[in-house]
């Protein structure tokens, strides 16, 4: 079978899970590019005071808003979440667990081509004449109250919902169902745990988004009257909705990326994982049971009783447990390994700095009397940015890279790959950096100018020069990739000597239906069989 | 898993699940932007005019490939419809939470002004119809499951019916209130129970085109077990929420 025979049907029309996989892959990055691109906007904007690309002072703010909306949510419920939720575990959890494909081929094309409609519909809205300005969380009154467009906000909620969803099933069943022969639930690779808590909040969480986002396309639209205090309504009904499902959407996020660096560490320091029980049934179901209980300290200044408040200081504060216990694992699983420091691995081990930043500057942000304090600046834009964007982002950089030879066949080039890497990891820091600086002494979130504020002009600056050293690194990165995938290195089997099943039992790429011969495992085998060696 | 399909080498693909999609964003997302948002007539009707062929005729595909091929592993539908009850059973606590949240800070002031008397025999009448049709289709899987194939389409037909007078009583009665000027935007009541009676309503419609997709093979002699016990899972969860729209909304 000669891949040259394949025809474009088989490709866009394709049910096999790994082609899939890669059609997500490359709309996520397809959307990284651009929301990516947004963000250099809003850097650049801020790097000096006064207008500098919006043009005028009365109506900047509203192209502002444009950019804020489309980074925020392309990032987030485009990028991240599909590339973690639709890329990796597309193409590789049928291949760790030895499955021929997902339970359900059909609906899993069907999860991907409503991913493309909602990419599709979301910057459809940079053509409209009232292009959508409310952030990401679309929060009411304004978003009801704007002349901007609010339903192609919904319907992109309400599609890439529909197909997380449809995902979630889809994989839940697989998992449970399609298992190889003698693959037992302490045999999974650490990614199909984290991967599998994931889907398992995306299918409790998602459909309360989906119905406060209907709510609000009704209030504008239809009139109705959800968040309107004057008939009755609550606004901050619209907050507690959203956050119910959006707080949790951090971990869906967090625990595939999460999952992806425990492949990557185990794989390039050739250990078992340290602590595997500890790390999936406290840490990943730890999270995973706490995620739904701490929505409401995004609302810590809209007004609510004390007891609320404590009591979700004290359920935020938990959440460092389970992360914790993870992290231990990681660094129980690099002590004494024969580490391998190439591309993925320094990507994989920034993000143990990555995460110690973000998870430390998370506490005072869950302290009520600190946050009172910081709510609202840009200390909070710099802590997500570290925890969950810049974290989840080079998750997702070292997973390309660790499985670059299995999806393309050939070696990335790794001179030009740890270049990147020392540029991004550079870039980020001096980006976000200055933003808890000036975070701390007041500066607000969100703002396109401060005026009011001139003392930070020369902060914002630095930031804007971490961007465009961000943007350097991000080009070299992705030119890598695609240098690489055409004319790389032929890959050997398998180029880590990995004891994963997708390299140990599979050729790079896998051809359909994945494994040449059915998969039988032994009691004794595990994905990190590594000291038996 | 050890079935000769998976080790025979092409590369799997079907055009259904992408028409689905498409039809779905020019009839959903499209239309109703073209009709509320933009008020634009033309448009409303290009956009439903060409979605709602497409993703007729991807329904019908995916339904003939549902029959005419064999999965991986067989009857996982049965297991995965539950999963996906599950999402629903929260969709719905969502808009549930928005009513309640409205009802109970009313106080006593409940229903607000300008709510009129609804006729409480309306939802008695209509939950007869719908615990019927459960009923009903119960006897379809029955007879489906006996090989009995003109006795399936007998009660799916009978089933059919049922739920379709139930989608027929919703709508004479918005039509009803529509008339006496209490529409969606009237207050905070009319807000809720527009909402959760129409989603409701959504459902019931979807229960009905998903009898339409296995009473259509059924003519031609065709079923298949797992679809028409996936599609008997959903019926009975909408007859089950709707005890708990009913008690709600009207017996509350």
């Amino acid at each position: 079978m000669s891949a040259a025979q394949s025809s474009w049907k088989e490709w866009v029309f394709t049910t096999d899970h790994k082609r899939i996989g890669v059609m997500y892959l490359v709309g996520s990055l397809a959307a990284f590019a651009v929301a990516g691109t947004m963000a250099l906007l809003i850097r650049i904007e801020q790097s000096q005071l006064g207008p500098n690309l919006v043009g005028d002072a009365f109506t900047g703010g509203d192209t502002y808003n444009t950019w804020l909306y489309f980074h925020g949510a392309a990032m987030i419920l485009a990028f991240l979440i599909p590339g973690l939720t639709g890329y990796f575990a597309n193409y590789f959890i049928p291949l760790m667990i030895g499955a021929n494909d997902v339970a359900f081929p059909r609906i899993n094309a069907f999860s991907v081509w409503l991913f493309f409609v909602a990419i599709v519909l979301a910057l459809a809205g940079f053509v409209i004449p009232d292009t959508p300005d409310i952030m990401w969380t679309g929060y009411p009154p304004y978003s009801v109250m704007t002349s901007a467009n609010t339903s192609f906000y919904v319907f992109t909620v309400h599609l890439l919902g529909f197909s997380s969803i449809l995902g979630a099933v889809n994989f839940l069943v697989t998992v449970v169902y399609m298992r190889a022969p003698g693959m037992g639930w302490n045999q999974l690779n650490v990614f199909v745990w984290t991967t599998v808590a994931a889907f398992v909040i995306q299918l409790i969480f998602i459909p309360v988004l989906a119905a406060a986002v209907t709510m609000l396309l009704f209030d504008k639209y239809l009139g109705t009257h959800f968040f309107d205090p004057a008939a009755g309504g609550d606004v901050l009904l619209y907050q507690n909705l959203f956050w119910f499902y959006s707080h949790p959407a951090v971990y869906v996020i967090f625990l595939p990326a999460m999952g992806v660096l425990f492949e990557v560490i185990a794989g390039m320091a050739k250990n078992r994982i340290f602590n595997y029980k500890a790390c999936v049934y406290g840490g990943v179901w730890g999270i995973t049971l706490l995620a739904g209980e701490v929505w409401v300290h995004h609302l810590y200044v809209a007004g609510m009783p004390d007891w609320i408040r404590v009591g979700q200081m004290v359920s935020t504060l938990l959440i460092s447990v389970p992360v914790g216990l993870m992290v231990m694992s990681m660094w129980g699983t690099l002590y004494r390994g024969a580490i391998t420091y190439n591309t993925a691995m320094l990507y994989a081990g920034s993000c143990l700095f990555l995460v110690l930043i973000g998870g430390l500057t998370g506490i005072p942000l869950a302290m009520t009397s600190m946050t009172v304090h910081l709510s609202e600046t840009a200390f909070v834009h710099a802590h997500f940015h570290y925890v969950m964007a810049i974290f989840a982002t080079f998750a997702i950089f070292s997973g390309v890279y660790y499985w670059f030879p299995k999806i393309s066949g050939r070696m990335p080039n790794e001179k030009m790959g740890k270049l990147g890497f020392l540029i991004n990891f550079v870039g980020v820091n001096v980006t976000f950096w200055p933003l808890f600086i000036i975070g701390i002494q007041g500066m607000p979130r969100r703002y396109w100018d401060y005026q009011m504020f001139p003392q930070f002009e020369g902060y914002h600056q630095i930031a804007f020069y971490g961007a465009v050293i961000v943007a350097v690194g991000m080009a070299i990165t992705i030119l890598n990739w695609l240098f690489s995938a055409i004319g790389g290195e032929k890959a050997p089997e398998n180029p880590w000597n990995s004891a994963s099943l997708e390299w140990t039992h599979c050729p790079s790429p896998p051809g359909p239906g994945n494994f040449p011969k059915d998969v039988e495992l032994t009691a004794d085998w595990t994905p990190y069989n590594y000291d038996k060696r | 898993m050890s079935t000769a399909a998976g080790h025979e080498h092409h590369w799997e693909w079907s055009w259904a699940p992408t028409a689905v999609v498409i039809g779905t964003f020019l009839l959903v997302p499209l239309g109703f932007s073209a009709y509320f948002v933009y008020e634009d007539t033309m448009l409303t009707i290009l956009f439903t005019g060409l979605g709602t062929p497409i993703l007729l005729a991807g329904i019908a595909r995916w339904v003939h490939e549902g029959l005419t091929q064999k999965p991986l592993v067989a009857g996982l539908a049965a297991t995965a419809l539950p999963i996906f009850i599950v999402s629903e059973i929260f969709i719905f606590l969502g808009l549930f939470t928005a009513y309640w949240t409205m009802r109970l800070s009313q106080g006593g002031n409940w229903p607000p002004e300008g709510t009129p008397e609804l006729n409480l025999l309306i939802p008695v009448i209509m939950t007869f119809f719908l615990v019927g049709s459960s009923i009903t289709y119960h006897v379809a899987e029955m007879k489906d499951e006996a090989g009995d194939m003109a006795g399936f389409r007998k009660w799916l037909i009978i089933t059919l019916i049922l739920g379709t007078i139930f989608l027929g009583l919703t709508v004479y009665e918005y039509q009803h209130l529509l008339h006496i000027g209490f529409g969606p935007s009237a207050n905070a009541f009319s807000t809720a129970f527009y909402t959760i009676t129409g989603f409701h309503a959504s459902h019931v419609l979807v229960g009905l085109g998903s009898f339409l997709a296995v009473l259509i093979p059924a003519f031609k002699g065709r079923s298949n077990h797992t679809l028409t016990a996936s599609v008997g899972v959903y019926w009975h969860f909408v007859d089950v929420v709707w005890f708990f729209v009913a008690s709600q909304i009207y017996f509350w």
